[in-house]
């Protein structure tokens, strides 16, 4: 399974919460990403991940003038797009528990089992 | 409002072939507009700090084409008011031209086949454009595309005219007033649906296509001089009335 496979889904979780803690608009977003270490995906990525959660009415824009020339699209998120962060975080916290259950406890065997042909 | 962007010829280059395929997949002009604006100013930002359009956009243009499509609606009130323009604007030439020649009388097969080519004509339009926005060509290959495309109607129709001859099917026939009121319910259509339409194409269009015909052959020239007289003002009137309103849409912006 390749990164990107893995992305899908959490990368949603990760853009709502950068959303709700301050307006942004789309490069602002994807270099929030970059600095918290998603290098491997390309940017552009977030845009079709924007205008679904537009569809699904967990964000909205707002055309914005901007200093630097043209105007800008932000991003900010509604009371359902709060929620499903929510949401989103209790199924994180879940999902990151099991899975390091499940290493931790299969590397413990792996090294018993080890043990036991080391015994033999 | 045009926002002057700097964008690499490559992005550029990107950016209008995405517009072409969010087009030809019918999505709405406004919401192909707000994405375009988008990612341009990503672009632009994204370059000045020296990253490459690979790493906006990923190797594969087609495939972020795809799915930014995918999360866009259809505009659906659009495909139905250009697909209604094609298939009416074809039946109403034929109707008006048969008309100043005297009784209309049309065959099912006729009748059918104008459908059926209109309905060819715009799926090959649009799988077309779509084809062309999604990979890298040169000028020449998308000319030699998109020339069988638009050639196609003018080919099955001269198919058509002659599979009338061999093939027999039931004939409809119109008396001279029924046809005089079926021309004149045609042209009030016509001018009702170009006023919806926003556009005088299809009036121009059957004007140069049937009214030189009609003034030519009551004068005394020769039907050589008549034939020549006749494809130069229909060609070089359409030609004229795209150029000028080619013009008029570029003043607007």
């Amino acid at each position: 399974m390749s990164t990107t496979q893995m992305l899908k889904g959490i990368l949603d979780g990760c853009i709502l919460a950068i959303i709700k803690n301050k307006e942004v608009y789309g490069y602002e977003l994807a270099d929030k990403l970059e600095n918290y270490g998603f290098h491997s995906f390309s940017e552009g990525t977030i845009y079709p991940l924007l205008l679904r959660m537009q569809k699904e009415e967990l964000v909205t824009s707002t055309l914005k003038k901007s200093t630097a020339g043209p105007r800008r699209k932000y991003y900010s998120l509604t009371p359902k797009g709060e929620k499903e962060l929510e949401k989103f975080i209790d199924r994180w916290n879940d999902l990151q528990n099991n899975v390091s259950n499940v290493l931790q406890h299969e590397a413990d065997v792996k090294y018993n089992k080890g043990d036991e042909t080391h015994e033999k | 409002m045009k926002n002057e962007v700097n964008i690499s010829v490559e992005s550029k280059e990107f950016i209008e072939n995405l517009r072409v395929y969010l087009f030809s997949s019918g999505k709405k002009t406004d919401e192909i507009d707000e994405i375009i604006l988008e990612l341009e100013s990503h672009l632009s930002e994204a370059e000045k700090k020296g990253k490459s359009i690979d790493k906006i956009i990923g190797k594969s243009p087609k495939e972020y084409m795809e799915m930014i499509s995918d999360e866009m609606l259809n505009d659906y009130r659009a495909w139905f008011k250009y697909i209604l323009l094609i298939i009416s604007g074809a039946f109403a030439i034929t109707i008006i031209r048969d008309v100043f020649e005297g009784a209309l009388a049309y065959s099912v097969l006729e009748i059918i086949g104008h459908i059926l080519i209109s309905a060819i004509f715009i799926f090959s339009v649009l799988k077309g454009f779509k084809y062309i926005s999604t990979i890298k060509q040169s000028l020449w290959k998308q000319v030699a595309i998109l020339f069988p495309i638009v050639m196609l109607p003018g080919a099955l129709f001269l198919g058509l005219i002659y599979l009338n001859r061999v093939v027999e099917t039931p004939l409809i026939q119109f008396g001279t007033t029924a046809s005089m009121i079926i021309g004149i319910i045609t042209m009030i259509f016509l001018i009702g649906m170009s006023i919806w339409a926003k556009t005088w194409i299809l009036i121009v269009f059957v004007a140069f296509l049937t009214l030189p015909n009609y003034i030519i052959s009551h004068t005394a020239l020769t039907s050589e001089t008549q034939l020549i007289l006749e494809s130069i003002i229909m060609f070089g009137g359409i030609g004229i009335y795209l150029w000028l309103s080619s013009k008029l849409v570029k003043r607007k912006e």
